[in-house]
């Protein structure tokens, strides 16, 4: 009888993935040595944390996005996303996610769904994943969403967008 | 208490000044105080309470946000102290916050709300509020007997309109009158009851600004301290502090902020004659309207 043999998966640490830092509200790739940048702040927008992701994750500047922690709370959010979701960051930060945007599919559950995948991307998983989202209590628009490792301090970056970006890198 | 100049707590965060500056603009922190001259001073808690934030922090606001839970820290330690009528731990309370803050702000930040907090939790003619309320007018009484003499040739005469010291009204004044001194200027209060004798001590005094405070003493009271204020003194600009809602055709004098920090900085501006006046009526008096009641009053 065969025995199940424990098979070593592709994982976060396999491969060194190049990382990008960008800042945390105008989204731009930070101008500065990754290794030691001399400060956190965004020297061009100064309302920004630079923040690092891999490279294939890490939002364009035209990208609206989110930060999340493993506690699902907002952590920040960019210029763009304030605009799309009609909130100030202020008043976004510390919200439960689910305030803000929900699943698209509400039958979707399982290790697919939008809380798992923030809890494990909060916590460096490093895969990166598409899911569909809506705004919470609207219905009929749809965004978009690569969610995926960020930091530190560790959190989950969801960077949405109308699908364009996400069927391209695919 | 330590304050930063701009440069300094520029240094500390390790950003520029334009950055603070923005920051204050955006997210309303580092909150400086101002000196003499308009320039900028922070306090060193509140720069080191967000330069730590900010090392664990994935944006600004999430940064400010903890940053201020760890100033407001003292708020909680103050209202414990005295929900357990425990006077020196409330007195190491204020001690704390003024290590981080000025003053004028550990008053507005820390102390009138944690009183307000047991008033709301209690009841305002509860014993703990009583306990509370006395025990932070006996604070500001000794804060304002540390402050600086009078160094500015600036009288404020405020009229007590409040019930007496139990009126949450009452701290407000105080804290304001504590302000004014602080700021050099004389200060007097007077019970808008008592009219006899009151043009000899407004000939001696010569009060620059005046302005009526609470909202307990009766319209008709406060109507006759005012004009003979004013038949002593002459055409004074009379503000009214925590005196009531503004109603069209039945406001008359200025109203000043509920906060007494901001209310001080408008009485300032007053003295010196930089406010800019809003048209004032012939028959201006004070409002007779009184403020709203609280509900559990």
């Amino acid at each position: 009888m065969n025995r199940p043999q424990l098979v070593a998966l592709p994982g976060y640490a396999d491969g060194a993935r190049e990382e990008v830092l960008f800042c945390g509200h105008c989204g731009r790739a930070a101008a500065i040595d990754i290794a030691a940048p001399a400060s956190r702040v965004c020297g061009r927008c100064e309302l920004g944390l630079l923040i690092g992701a891999p490279a294939d994750l890490s939002p364009a500047s035209s990208d609206p996005f989110l930060l999340v922690d493993s506690t699902l709370s907002v952590c920040g959010m960019s210029a763009l996303a304030e605009e799309l979701l009609g909130v100030v960051e202020t008043e976004a930060v510390n919200r439960h996610i689910n305030e803000l945007l929900v699943p698209a599919d509400a039958e979707g559950s399982g290790p697919g769904d939008l809380v798992n995948l923030l809890v494990h991307a909060a916590r460096g998983a490093g895969e990166i994943h598409d899911v569909v989202l809506r705004p919470t209590d609207e219905y009929g628009i749809r965004y978009w969403a690569r969610i995926g490792p960020c930091g530190p301090p560790r959190a989950a970056l969801m960077v949405l967008g109308d699908g364009s970006s996400i069927r391209r890198s695919s | 208490m330590r304050t930063l100049k701009t440069s300094e707590a520029a240094a500390v965060l390790n950003v520029s000044p334009n950055t603070l500056r923005a920051w204050e603009r955006r997210f309303g922190y580092p909150k400086p105080q101002r000196t003499a001259g308009k320039h900028r001073l922070y306090t060193h808690g509140e720069v080191a309470a967000l330069r730590d934030a900010l090392q664990e922090g994935l944006s600004i606001s999430s940064a400010i946000s903890r940053a201020r839970e760890s100033l407001s820290a003292d708020t909680s330690v103050l209202v414990g102290a005295l929900q357990s009528f425990e006077l020196d731990r409330a007195d190491a309370a204020m001690e704390a916050a003024l290590a981080l803050r000025s003053v004028e702000r550990s008053v507005e930040e820390v102390l009138l709300p944690s009183v307000n907090e047991l008033g709301e939790r209690h009841g305002f003619d509860s014993a703990p509020w009583a306990f509370a309320a006395r025990w932070a007018g006996d604070w500001l009484q000794r804060a304002q007997r540390l402050a600086p003499p009078p160094m500015r040739p600036a009288a404020v005469l405020i009229g007590d309109a409040t019930r007496d010291d139990l009126d949450p009204d009452a701290l407000a004044l105080r804290a304001l009158q504590l302000f004014s001194v602080r700021s050099g200027a004389r200060v007097l209060v007077l019970p808008v009851s008592g009219v006899a004798g009151l043009v000899d001590v407004l000939r001696a005094f010569e009060p620059q600004v005046v302005v009526v405070a609470g909202a307990e003493a009766a319209d008709d009271a406060v109507a006759r301290w005012a004009y003979r204020v004013r038949s002593t003194t002459g055409a004074l600009q009379m503000t009214l502090f925590r005196r009531g809602r503004v109603e069209r055709g039945r406001t008359a004098g200025r109203q000043l902020a509920e906060s007494p920090g901001e209310a001080h900085r408008q009485i300032l501006d007053l003295l010196d004659g930089r406010a800019r006046h809003a048209p004032v009526r012939a028959h201006d008096e004070p409002t007779l309207m009184p403020r709203r009641r609280r509900a559990n009053a």
